[in-house]
């Protein structure tokens, strides 16, 4: 009788460790497909690796020639008074250009996707779109933001702001939910102009759509790293 | 009972090799899940692949674009009487890239006009711009409102839509300046904006053109509450 105790423990153990073993096996074998898979797709990473490597290189280059080409303005600047009077004024276009990290007041919108949308018939409104985006910086705009920044991309003349699947794409980077909006402006402005009634915020939030808006006494925007070229407009005379 | 040992003994012996797979077998899972990039598929690693190279070829430019700055800084230092002349080129061009100049090209134009069904709103024209800038339009302008880094679209009464705070009526005349194929194609492809607008019934027109121009904006980018922040 107790021989046979034992032989069944025994037996239920081992049929436990075979199922576990089962299951792993079955893991690995979906990893290892992917594995297989991978061979192709190693050397994909491999290149995205090289070049994310060649970026960052050119980018401390291009920061070490941006200070030096700074400082070689300031020299050829203060040959003269009308120089001075150029350099500001190149100082502010640039700035208006986004190619300066700039710093003031202003408000910091957040837009995520709303939670508890099971009672809603339509789920899709209550999630943040790329049009909500554009609409709420247009609403800045009219506010009279002075620089807008979503999720740290600058927003500057030549930006869209795409969705490719459910992918959003501000001067082609990625971005995701939460969406941090800053805007630097009167903050009081900003604010009520968001706020308004009937506004496109009060339509996000009728949509189900998680909205906070936080005036802000100092917030940094960075700048825009891409860069400007005309190739089809020519200055008409 | 000598019986009954060995079969404790090879029962036991097989359980605790069976462990030791399944100890190995978790191992090679754990491995298995690592960062973000190596868990990524074909597809996407080839999407961030011509990421990286779009982006360094653009960082690429603006390097270029600086060092040939400095050169010719430093080609000019020596006669100090012409560096202003840089100054000055510079500034031409960041005015001409803050559309405080008449620019003219090849491009498109745009006609939306409101119909007896429908009306053309803030909507249809902020998304055109989009659309438009997608498609690396150089210039833009709607009823010879240059559109910039600042310009609001937005709505007043029924009637108007306000552009850098100006009243324009309908119909707008939307202009673009960039290469015209790829304009064209960018509003014309299927499912885009010219299908949605007549599928909203909303009367939409384009003409390519060889020239285009485009009026300077009339007013000026002041920061007020913004600094650099050095």
């Amino acid at each position: 009788m107790k021989e046979k105790n034992i032989a069944i423990m025994l037996g239920i153990m081992c049929f436990l460790l075979t199922v576990g073993i089962c299951i792993q096996m079955k893991t690995v074998t979906s990893n290892a497909f992917r594995m297989g898979k991978t061979y192709a797709e190693n050397e994909l990473r491999n290149n995205v690796l090289k070049w994310k490597e060649k970026y960052d290189v050119a980018y401390e280059k291009l920061e070490t020639k941006e200070a030096r080409l700074e400082k070689l303005r300031e020299t050829a600047s203060t040959s003269s008074e009308s120089s001075e009077n150029i350099k500001s004024e190149l100082e502010k276009n640039n700035m208006a250009l986004g190619y300066t990290e700039v710093i003031g007041k202003g408000i910091t919108i957040t837009l995520k996707d709303g939670e508890n949308v099971s009672n809603r018939l339509d789920v899709a409104s209550s999630l943040v779109h790329d049009a909500d985006l554009i609409e709420v910086i247009n609403a800045l705009k009219n506010a009279g933001a002075e620089a807008i920044s979503i999720n740290g991309e600058r927003i500057v003349d030549k930006t869209a702001i795409t969705c490719a699947g459910n992918i959003i794409k501000i001067n082609n980077e990625k971005v995701g939910v939460p969406f941090v909006i800053n805007a630097i402006g009167l903050p009081e402005k900003l604010y009520g102009a968001l706020k308004m009634q009937g506004g496109y915020i009060s339509k996000l939030k009728e949509d189900g759509v998680f909205v906070e808006i936080t005036q802000q006494n100092s917030i940094t925007i960075p700048k825009y790293n891409g860069v400007y070229k005309f190739q089809y407009a020519k200055v008409a005379e | 009972m000598k019986g009954k040992y060995t079969m404790i003994i090879s029962i036991g012996f097989a359980a605790l090799i069976l462990t030791a797979i399944m100890f190995t077998q978790f191992k090679t899972v754990e491995q298995t899940d690592i960062t973000a990039i190596e868990t990524m598929r074909e597809t996407e690693l080839r999407t961030e692949l011509a990421d990286w190279k779009t982006k360094y070829d653009e960082l690429e430019e603006k390097l270029n674009e600086t060092e040939s700055k400095i050169n010719e800084y430093q080609a000019e230092v020596s006669n100090s009487k012409e560096s202003s002349n840089v100054l000055d080129k510079e500034l031409a061009e960041t005015n001409m890239y803050l559309g405080y100049t008449k620019l003219q090209g090849e491009g498109i134009e745009i006609t939306l006009s409101d119909n007896e069904y429908k009306t053309i709103d803030r909507w249809d024209l902020l998304q055109l711009v989009n659309e438009l800038k997608l498609a690396g339009a150089e210039a833009i302008s709607i009823n010879n409102e240059r559109i910039v880094s600042t310009t609001e679209i937005a709505t007043v009464g029924v009637q108007f839509i306000l552009i850098n705070g100006n009243r324009i009526p309908a119909p707008f005349t939307v202009k673009a300046i960039g290469d015209k194929k790829y304009l064209e194609s960018a509003i014309t492809i299927k499912g885009g904006y010219i299908d949605e607008m007549k599928v909203n019934e909303k009367t939409v027109d384009y003409t390519v053109k060889d020239l285009i121009e485009i009026p300077a904006y009339s007013g000026k980018i002041n920061f007020e509450y913004a600094e650099e922040n050095k």
